[in-house]
C-alpha cells in the first residue's frame, strides 16, 4: 500500500457496498474516517507507511451499515462510487461520502490482510 | 516702503499664524490619541503631537527673538544713526537630508536564535534647523531588523552656512497587549507577576518613564517645557540626537556620530551601534539662482579693440555671456563663459582716462596658462554692481566651502501614495479572515437541504432563479419584482455552462449527481470566480453568448473578502444564492479554499440587493456543529476523525 513515487499505486481492494440508513434528516453510515492530505499522516495510527495521507476508517460503529456491509476499522477507502480518494482532502472525503442524495456508496477498500489472502491463496497449490 | 516695526509685526502675523495653526493641529492630535482604539493609529496621533509641540516652541521662540530685536533695534536707532548694515551676509540655501540609516546592535543570541520575546520599538526622526522642524514616517523595529532605514528626504528651504541641523531619534516601546498609560498600577503590578518579570518590568517602566531613565531635554530639542496637555496614549522618548553642520554636507553618504541618551532599563531602548548614515547636501542659492545679470561689452578674439554686446548671466561658479537677453530663456548656448571660482581673480582698472567706465578684468588659470578676460559695463554704476556682486560671490562660496564646487542634486520627493503595508507573510490565506460561522462545509450542507427541500416541495412557481443556471430550458422569470434591482454584471455564468449543455441530461431540477454537476462547474472554477448571480435576468440569454467573456477577471479577492464575508455573518445563512457556487467547492481544484470563499461571498454581495427574501433558513445545529468542525480543523495537532 506504500506508494513509490513514479510507480502507479496498485492495491488489492475489496468492494464494499453500503446501504445508508436515515436518521431524521441524517443520512448515515456508521464509520469514522480519517487522513487526507491536509492532514498529518504521522498521527495515523492504521496507516503501514507513516507517510500515507489516505483515507483511512478509524472506527466502525456496531451494527451499523459499515458493519454490516463488511467494513473495517484499519481499511484504506480508494475509492467511493468511483471518486478517488488517495488524494483528497479531508473534508473533500467526508463530503463525498455523506452526499445527502445518495443511498448506497460503493467503497473500494484495502486492507493487510486482503494482500496476505491473495498471496497466500496464490501460493497453495489448488 | 514699510518701516521696520511694519516689517517685523508682519513677520509676527506670519509666526502667529503658523502658530495658531500649529495649535490646531496639536488639539486635533490629541483628539484622536484620545479617540483612537489601534496602536498603531495612537503611535501616529503621537508622534504628529510632539511634531507640533516641537514647531510650536519654536515658532514661539522665534516670536521672542523677533521682538527682543525690535526693542533693540528701537533702543538702537534712539541712541545713535545706526547707517546701513555693512556687515556682508553670505546667501541661505537649501539643505536636504535623506537615506537616513541608523544601524542597530543586537546581541546574536537575539538575532539569530529568535530567543526572547519580540521587543518592538516605533520610532521616528525629528528634524531641525533653524524654524523649520520636519519629522520622517513612523518605523517599527523590532529584533529582526539590522537597522532602522528612513526613507524620506527632508528639504529646508532658508538655511544660512552656520546652520546645525539637528536629528533626534524618538522611540516609543510597542507592546501589543496594553497601552502603557492606561493600565492602572495596581494592575500593573497584578500583571506584572503573571506576565514574567522582563515583561511586567518593562510594562512598569513604561508606566513610569522618569523613573528608571534619564529624558535630557538638554539642547535645542526642547520639547517638554510647554504645558502640554497630558493625554493618555503612547508617549515617546528621545533616544539619540546628533547635529549636522557644513562640514559634513556632502554629495554622498557619510557616517556620523549618535548621542544617545537612555540607557538599557528603559522601555523605549534600542540597542543602538553609535552613529548614524545619510546624505547631506546643500544647494546654496548662489550656486542655483541668477545671482546679478545685466549686459555688458566683453573683449573677443584677437582684436583689441572690438567690443562685444552681451548679455551677462552670473550663476554658480560661471559667468554666463549671451549673445541676447532671449538666449537665456531659449537655452542657447553661451557666446562665452568665464568661470568664477574660488582660483579666480578679478580686478576693476581704468581703462580709458576719458571714459566713463572701468573695465573689469577676470583671470583664471586653466592648466598652467592665465586667461584674462576684459569686461565693461555701460555705466559707471553698473560696474560698480557688477563688482559687488562678484564680491558678493567670492564670499558665499568662502562661506559654504565645498558646497559651491560643484551643484549637489537634491532630489525632491515625488508626491506618491503612501506605501501599502504589506503584511509580512505573502500568503493568501494569512489574509483570508475565516468567519466561524462560513464555514464551507456549513454552507454545502445547507444549500444541499435546500435542494432536497425544493425538490421535495416541487412547485414552478417557487423555482429560485438560480435553478436555470443547472437548467436547460430557460425559465421565465418567476421573481422579476426580487431581482429587478439586482444590478446585472456581465454574466458569464450562462456562457460557461453553456458548452456542457449537450453532456448532461435534461431534468426539471438539479436532480443530476452532485458529481456530474461538479464535474460541470469544477472545470470553470478556476475562471471568473465572481460569479455573478443574475441569472434570472440571463436565462432568457441561457441560449445566447453573452458578450463579454470575463476570462481574465479571476483575481483572489481577498481585500473585499473581509467586506463580503462579514455581510454573509450579518445575513446567516438566508442567501439561496450561494448555491450556484456549491459545486464548485465539491471539486478538488487547485485553489479550494480561495475560490470557493471568494465566490461564495461574492455572489452572496452581489445578492445582498435580494434583500434576502428567501425563507430564513437557519440551521443553527449546523452552525454549532460547524463551529466545532472548524476549530478542530484549524488545530494542525489534531489528526481530525470525522463521523459519517
Amino acid at each position: 500500500m506504500s506508494y513509490i513515487p513514479g510507480q502507479p499505486v496498485t492495491a488489492v481492494v475489496q468492494r464494499i457496498e453500503i446501504q445508508k440508513i436515515r436518521d431524521g434528516d441524517n443520512l448515515i453510515l456508521g464509520f469514522s474516517i480519517g487522513g487526507g492530505i491536509d492532514q498529518d499522516p504521522s498521527q495515523n495510527p492504521f496507516s503501514e507507511d507513516k507517510t500515507d495521507k489516505g483515507i483511512y476508517v478509524t472506527r466502525v460503529s456496531e451494527g451499523g451499515p459499515a458493519e454490516v456491509a463488511g467494513l473495517r476499522i484499519g481499511d484504506k477507502i480508494m475509492q467511493v462510487n468511483g471518486w478517488d480518494m488517495t488524494m483528497v482532502t479531508h473534508d473533500q472525503a467526508r463530503k463525498r461520502l455523506t452526499k445527502k442524495n445518495e443511498d448506497v456508496v460503493r467503497l473500494l477498500v484495502t486492507r493487510k490482510s486482503l494482500e496476505e489472502a491473495v498471496r497466500n491463496s496464490m501460493m497453495q497449490p489448488r | 516702503m514699510l518701516t521696520i516695526f511694519e516689517v517685523a509685526s508682519v513677520q509676527d502675523t506670519d509666526i502667529q499664524k503658523k502658530i495658531d495653526y500649529e495649535i490646531r493641529i496639536r488639539e486635533g492630535a490629541c483628539k484622536l490619541l484620545a479617540a483612537c482604539s489601534q496602536r498603531d493609529q495612537a503611535l501616529e496621533a503621537s508622534r504628529s503631537l510632539l511634531t507640533c509641540n516641537a514647531r510650536i516652541m519654536a515658532y514661539m521662540s522665534e516670536l521672542q527673538r523677533m521682538k527682543e530685536a525690535q526693542v533693540m533695534q528701537r533702543v538702537a536707532r534712539r541712541s545713535s544713526d545706526t547707517g546701513a548694515n555693512d556687515d556682508r551676509h553670505p546667501c541661505k540655501g537649501k539643505v536636504a537630508i535623506s537615506d537616513i540609516r541608523i544601524p542597530l546592535m543586537w546581541k546574536d543570541t537575539e538575532y539569530f536564535k529568535n530567543k526572547g520575546e519580540l521587543h518592538r520599538c516605533a520610532v521616528f526622526c525629528l528634524l531641525q534647523l533653524g524654524g523649520e522642524i520636519f519629522d520622517t514616517d513612523m518605523v517599527m523595529v523590532d529584533r529582526t531588523l539590522t537597522d532602522i532605514c528612513f526613507e524620506n528626504t527632508i528639504v529646508f528651504n532658508e538655511a544660512s552656512p552656520n546652520f546645525e541641523l539637528r536629528l533626534e531619534l524618538y522611540s516609543c516601546c510597542s507592546e501589543e497587549d496594553y497601552s502603557a498609560g492606561s493600565t492602572p498600577r495596581k494592575l500593573a503590578s497584578k500583571l506584572s507577576s503573571s506576565l514574567g518579570r522582563s515583561s511586567g518590568k518593562k510594562m512598569r517602566a513604561a508606566m513610569d518613564p522618569g523613573a528608571g531613565c534619564p529624558i535630557s531635554s538638554a539642547g535645542g530639542g526642547a520639547t517638554l517645557l510647554l504645558p502640554v496637555p497630558s493625554v493618555a496614549g503612547p508617549k515617546y522618548h528621545l533616544l539619540a540626537h546628533a547635529t549636522l553642520r557644513l562640514p559634513h554636507v556632502q554629495d554622498n553618504f557619510r557616517t556620523h556620530d549618535l548621542t544617545i541618551t537612555g540607557n538599557e532599563e528603559c522601555s523605549y531602548w534600542l540597542p543602538l551601534y553609535g552613529s548614524v548614515c545619510c546624505r547631506l547636501a546643500a544647494q546654496p542659492h548662489c550656486m542655483t539662482e541668477q545671482m546679478m545679470s545685466g549686459a555688458l561689452r566683453v573683449k573677443l578674439g584677437g582684436d583689441p579693440q572690438g567690443w562685444t554686446n552681451v548679455y551677462g548671466v552670473l550663476k554658480g561658479t560661471n559667468l554666463f555671456c549671451y549673445h541676447r537677453q532671449e538666449d537665456v530663456e531659449a537655452s542657447v548656448e553661451p557666446v562665452l563663459t568665464i568661470a568664477i571660482n574660488k582660483e579666480t581673480r578679478i580686478r576693476a582698472s581704468e581703462r580709458d582716462p576719458h571714459s566713463k567706465a572701468q573695465s573689469i578684468c577676470i583671470s583664471n588659470r586653466y592648466g598652467g596658462e592665465e586667461v584674462t578676460h576684459t569686461l565693461a559695463a555701460d555705466t559707471r554704476e553698473d560696474t560698480q554692481r557688477w563688482m559687488e556682486a562678484f564680491w558678493q560671490q567670492f564670499y558665499d562660496m568662502s562661506q559654504w566651502k565645498q558646497c559651491c564646487d560643484e551643484l549637489m542634486k537634491i532630489e525632491l520627493p515625488s508626491p506618491r501614495k503612501p506605501a501599502i503595508v504589506t503584511p509580512k507573510q505573502g500568503s493568501l490565506y494569512h489574509e483570508m479572515v475565516i468567519d466561524t460561522s462560513d464555514d464551507i462545509g456549513t454552507v454545502t450542507d445547507i444549500l444541499t437541504h435546500r435542494i432536497e427541500d425544493f425538490d421535495l416541495t416541487s412547485g414552478h412557481g417557487t423555482t429560485p432563479a438560480w435553478m436555470s443556471l443547472f437548467d436547460e430550458s430557460p425559465r421565465s422569470p418567476q421573481c422579476p419584482s426580487r431581482l429587478s434591482a439586482h444590478s446585472p454584471g456581465p454574466s458569464p455564468s450562462p456562457g460557461r455552462f453553456r458548452g456542457r449543455r449537450p453532456r448532461s441530461p435534461r431534468s426539471p431540477r438539479c436532480r443530476r449527481t452532485p458529481g456530474l454537476l461538479s464535474s460541470e462547474i469544477s472545470l470553470t472554477s478556476d475562471s471568473d470566480s465572481p460569479c455573478s448571480t443574475s441569472p434570472c435576468s440571463h436565462h432568457h440569454g441561457w441560449s445566447e453568448t453573452p458578450s463579454s467573456s470575463s476570462s481574465s477577471r479571476f483575481r483572489p479577492r481577498t481585500l473585499s473578502l473581509d467586506a463580503k464575508l462579514t455581510s454573509l455573518r450579518g445575513r446567516g445563512y438566508s442567501s439561496v444564492q450561494r448555491s450556484c457556487q456549491m459545486a464548485t467547492s465539491v471539486a478538488a481544484v487547485p485553489r479550494p479554499t480561495q475560490t470557493v470563499l471568494s465566490s461564495s461571498s461574492s455572489t452572496s454581495s452581489n445578492s445582498s440587493s435580494e434583500g434576502g427574501q428567501d425563507a430564513a433558513f437557519s440551521r443553527p445545529s449546523i452552525a454549532r456543529r460547524s463551529l466545532r468542525n472548524l476549530r478542530a480543523k484549524l488545530d494542525p495537532r489534531n489528526w481530525l476523525q470525522s463521523q459519517v
